[in-house]
């Protein structure tokens, strides 16, 4: 499957959360199968902290690599191209095409760097709805991610009920836990540790790759289980014998290593910082009494809200207050918790138990007159 | 005691078209699906076990997955007309907050249960084979419930007995329950 990655540049400006706007506002989107007569086969696909709009298939027949979902958006898959027109775009604050912190700053002809605005989930949602509405969509079959794409899904159902046909919400959750807002603020001050980040101001200079790589290796912890790193490296040795030295001996060392070092060559430090941000601020009880009144106004949105049992990044027990909300609202709401041993990166791996629940749910969502209300 | 489902078919009698209609413990959602297509109602199911979920979700059932407590503790007060614990109330550590929080979130609770004081059951015990499960049938530990002890804890629950279908070994039992009913299912409410 080759795919050109698209553009649309909105020549508006954008009303953000916190009250400062951003405009104009380019996104980077990628589109997969074919759009119905009815239009009613739309799925969005939100991507996580370091994903872009480039989900699936190769953009040229000598792509080393895939899209980030691969195994699970394509011909056959869980969220079949075959059936279903599947849109893609990169979250603004992103780096990878749509509008963030390396953009050009249209008051000063210099990347945006700091003067960036924060962006929060609702914001990204905002920009991915102008998307919806350029495509001439008028109502997502599902909108689904993982982690962070998991948080957009969730923002989608909220601001835009009646759009929203269904959510497949994917290790995520309503609110990030203090443990979650810690680890991510250790990752931020690795990067301002870093001399070379000067205070966002590096672009055209020797970018913070040092500061980047260690809040990467951090996000790699997180992202596995104690299980699958003793699976996955166990004690291993680079060498026969321990060397008694500071060089990297172990295994596991060595993989952190290098997938800090190759994250700094495809990610933009700035842009981490502020997604790191617009996930610690992402909480739908916000300023409401309860979670649950954060979904008042849905009626008709069924959801799907899977969970992974070694996920300590983002733990079922998030998902099961999220449940408990959606259920208290008298709203149709699934909830499965997988048993796997990949830690949060499950929701990426675990494809083959992912495609039988999206194909059943969907196949309930689909052949359900939607408007009918679902819920109790 | 064997897991036949004979009670499946008077629960299905007992429910009313359109109903909303929670299901504890359901399984591979057989239940629930026999009711959304006979009876059109509303369902929702919780159950524990990963793969029952998944089956449950193929059936195009929407189910929580968790243990009947938690799965509970999610609904509003009064959210459903019937809440369903089929077959397992003696598999409960705590049987009576369960019930309470049944009639809590559903107008009436629909129970099942195999009688212990089965003639078979008794016989069973007068040869010294002990009342109850077989050790040897891997089940896990269950309680041994007859229907006097059954109605007892319906009053401890606060509860009163709507309705009730005896079954036994050629269809529904009219006499003498409390020796031929093989399986009793109770619709109880809130006195």
């Amino acid at each position: 499957m080759i795919v050109q990655t698209q553009y649309v540049t909105f020549e508006r400006e954008l009303k953000l959360d916190s009250g400062a706007t951003l405009g104009p506002i380019t996104l980077a989107y990628e589109t997969y199968g074919q759009l119905n007569q009815d239009r009613s086969n739309a799925i969005l696909i939100c991507h996580a902290w370091s994903g872009d709009a480039h989900v699936a298939g190769y953009h040229t027949p000598n792509d080393p690599k895939p899209g980030w979902w691969d195994e699970a958006v394509g011909p056959g898959k869980a969220f079949d191209t075959d059936k279903y027109f599947i849109v893609c775009s990169n979250v603004i604050g992103g780096c990878a095409g749509s509008t963030g912190p390396t953009s050009i700053n249209p008051h000063t002809g210099k990347p945006y760097g700091l003067s960036f605005p924060i962006v929060t989930i609702r914001d990204m949602v905002e920009a991915q709805r102008w998307l919806m509405d350029h495509l001439g969509l008028t109502s997502w079959l599902t909108v689904t991610g993982g982690s962070m794409g998991g948080m957009q899904a969730l923002q989608w159902a909220v601001s835009y009920p009646e759009r929203v046909r269904s959510a497949i919400i994917l290790a995520a959750t309503a609110a990030l836990s203090p443990q979650t807002i810690a680890l991510n603020e250790v990752a931020r001050q690795a990067i301002y540790a870093d001399p070379n980040w000067n205070k966002g101001d590096y672009y055209g200079r020797t970018p913070p790759n040092a500061g980047l790589a260690v809040a990467r290796m951090i996000g790699h912890i997180t992202f596995l289980s104690d299980a699958s790193m003793r699976e996955k490296f166990g004690r291993r040795l680079k060498n026969e014998k321990y060397g008694y030295s500071f060089e990297t001996e172990f295994e596991v060392e060595s993989y952190l290593r290098y997938r800090g070092n190759a994250f700094t060559k495809r990610f933009d430090a700035n842009s981490f910082l502020y997604l790191s941000k617009a996930m610690d601020y992402f909480d739908l009880a916000y300023g409401l009494p309860s979670l649950a009144s954060a979904f008042r106004h849905i009626t008709d949105t069924r959801f799907l809200v899977v969970s992974y049992t070694s996920d300590w990044l983002y733990p079922s027990w998030q998902s099961k207050e999220l449940v408990r909300a959606l259920l208290q609202n008298g709203l149709d709401a699934t909830y499965v918790e997988i048993d796997s041993n990949y830690g949060h990166d499950a929701f990426l791996l675990e494809v083959d138990r992912l495609a039988e629940l999206t194909r059943d749910f969907l196949k309930r969502v689909e052949t359900t007159d939607w408007r009918v209300t679902v819920s109790i | 005691m064997a897991s036949h489902r004979l009670d499946l078919d008077a629960i299905i009698d007992l429910i009313p078209a359109k109903a909303r209609v929670l299901d504890l413990g359901c399984g591979d959602g057989l239940l629930l699906a026999l009711l959304a297509q006979r009876r059109q109602v509303l369902a929702r199911g919780v159950e524990l076990n990963e793969a029952n979920v998944r089956a449950c979700i193929a059936r195009g059932l929407s189910v929580r997955q968790g243990n009947i407590e938690e799965g509970l503790a999610d609904y509003t007060d009064q959210a459903f007309d019937y809440v369903i614990l089929s077959e397992t109330l003696a598999y409960l550590d705590r049987p009576l907050p369960v019930v309470q929080e049944m009639l809590r979130v559903g107008k009436r609770a629909v129970i099942s249960f195999d009688n212990a004081g089965y003639w078979a059951e008794r016989w069973r015990a007068l040869r010294g084979r002990g009342a109850g499960y077989d050790l040897c049938s891997g089940e896990p530990r269950a309680r041994a419930i007859t229907l006097a002890q059954f109605i007892e804890f319906v009053t401890c629950a606060g509860a009163h007995v709507e309705q009730r279908i005896f079954i036994g070994r050629r269809g529904r039992v009219r006499y003498w329950p409390t020796l031929f009913a093989r399986i009793a299912v109770y619709v109880i409410t809130r006195l």
